[in-house]
């Protein structure tokens, strides 16, 4: 779901930069205000880690085939943190792996990181929107759901995105409908990563759950 | 997803102004051979990239399309480049907000008749050698790369959660 180089118009490149530059700015001065700063970085730098692999792993969905990016993930388990190790992990896959590019880097962070900060608060509501359900269970509810959204969100930023930058010279139709096949595909990727942030969200509040409270 | 392109070139082996009338009826054939570029687009997970829209831009013209169309079922295409604008030659491969602009150099035809003097790298004994594009690294260097990236990152985790002195 990377935007290469070249695909985007430079304002809109220039725009994203602009978007990264201040939720990056707010991220870390969260961050700054804590008691220990420097408490959470092991904890950001392994999924950051676990970011940069993640978009190698593709998962077939016919006719497309999409690959995992987990910034929902990201999201719920880091808290303020996730924007940054968003944004490292983009910087790393595009020189890299290629996925991604230079130019698109301040576009891919906004698209990837801002429903990552979405999936933060979604999951902080749980005790305040979810009071009907039982402890466990809202827990991996609101894992869930923010995993899903913070990757759904993020797919239709992409789709909005290329639908509204599609070249003149392009043929309009064929390309609105590759892009929606493609959108479509990111549905049950939703599904998985959503299964999979609530597993692991379950796993680390039985095993470690101080590395919950964001 | 990022793209890997190769390139087949054909080198027809052009005779000197080859032209083979065939009459039938009034109508007139003539062939003549050309050099032909044909490209191919998969992704990286080796998939190829059917029906994407392709672009060609010649040399200095990058505004206006040259030459469009689609690749086949096997992510091919091909087109026949204009010796008299030698040069590189832009191509754009693109579906779905996924593509890449890959530059093809062309060299400029002699006089004759002559198929397009071709550059060095590109046809070994008319044989469909692929060129792919020079900025591709191989497996081993790709896994030493991400495999350094990944050591960096668990390295600062292990840095900040070495504890308090």
């Amino acid at each position: 779901m990377h935007i290469p180089d070249g695909i985007l118009p430079a304002q809109v490149c220039a725009a994203g930069y602009a978007i990264t530059g201040v939720a990056t700015w707010y991220s870390l001065r969260q961050i700054n205000r804590r008691p220990d700063p420097a408490a959470e970085v092991p904890k950001a730098s392994l999924l950051t880690a676990a970011f940069f692999v993640a978009s190698s792993i593709y998962i077939p969905v016919p006719p497309a085939s999409v690959h995992l990016i987990l910034n929902g993930l990201l999201g719920v388990v880091l808290g303020y943190f996730a924007f940054p190790a968003i944004l490292i992990g983009l910087f790393f896959q595009a020189l890299v792996i290629g996925h991604g590019g230079l130019t698109t880097l301040g576009v891919n962070a906004t698209m990837m990181g801002i429903p990552a900060l979405l999936a933060y608060h979604i999951f902080q509501s749980r005790d305040v929107v979810g009071k009907v359900l039982p402890e466990p269970t809202r827990t991996g509810v609101f894992a869930f759901l923010g995993g899903a959204l913070g990757l759904g969100i993020a797919a239709l930023i992409f789709l909005a995105l290329i639908i509204f930058n599609i070249p003149a010279e392009l043929n309009a139709t064929a390309e609105q409908a590759a892009v929606l096949t493609l959108s479509v595909g990111h549905i049950p990727l939703a599904l998985v990563e959503g299964t999979f942030t609530a597993m692991l969200v379950l796993f680390l509040r039985r095993v470690k759950p101080e590395l919950l409270e964001g | 997803m990022r793209l890997r392109f190769k390139f087949a070139w054909l080198l027809a082996l052009a005779l000197a102004s080859g032209t083979a009338p065939a009459l039938a009826h009034g109508v007139i054939v003539e062939h003549r051979q050309v050099n032909a570029v044909e490209l191919e687009a998969r992704f990286e997970t080796g998939e190829p990239m059917a029906n994407a829209q392709v672009l060609v831009y010649a040399p200095g013209n990058p505004t206006e399309v040259w030459q469009e169309g689609t690749t086949d079922d096997q992510g091919r295409f091909s087109f026949t480049p204009d010796t008299s604008q030698p040069g590189s030659w832009e191509v754009m491969v693109r579906q779905a907000g996924h593509g890449v602009l890959t530059t093809i150099p062309v060299a400029a035809s002699t006089s004759g008749g002559e198929p397009a003097a071709t550059p060095a790298t590109e046809v070994e004994a008319g044989s469909n050698s692929l060129i792919s594009p020079s900025t591709t690294l191989s497996p081993v260097q790709r896994g030493i790369t991400i495999g350094s990236v990944i050591w960096g990152f668990i390295g600062t985790a292990l840095f900040f959660a070495r504890g308090k002195r």
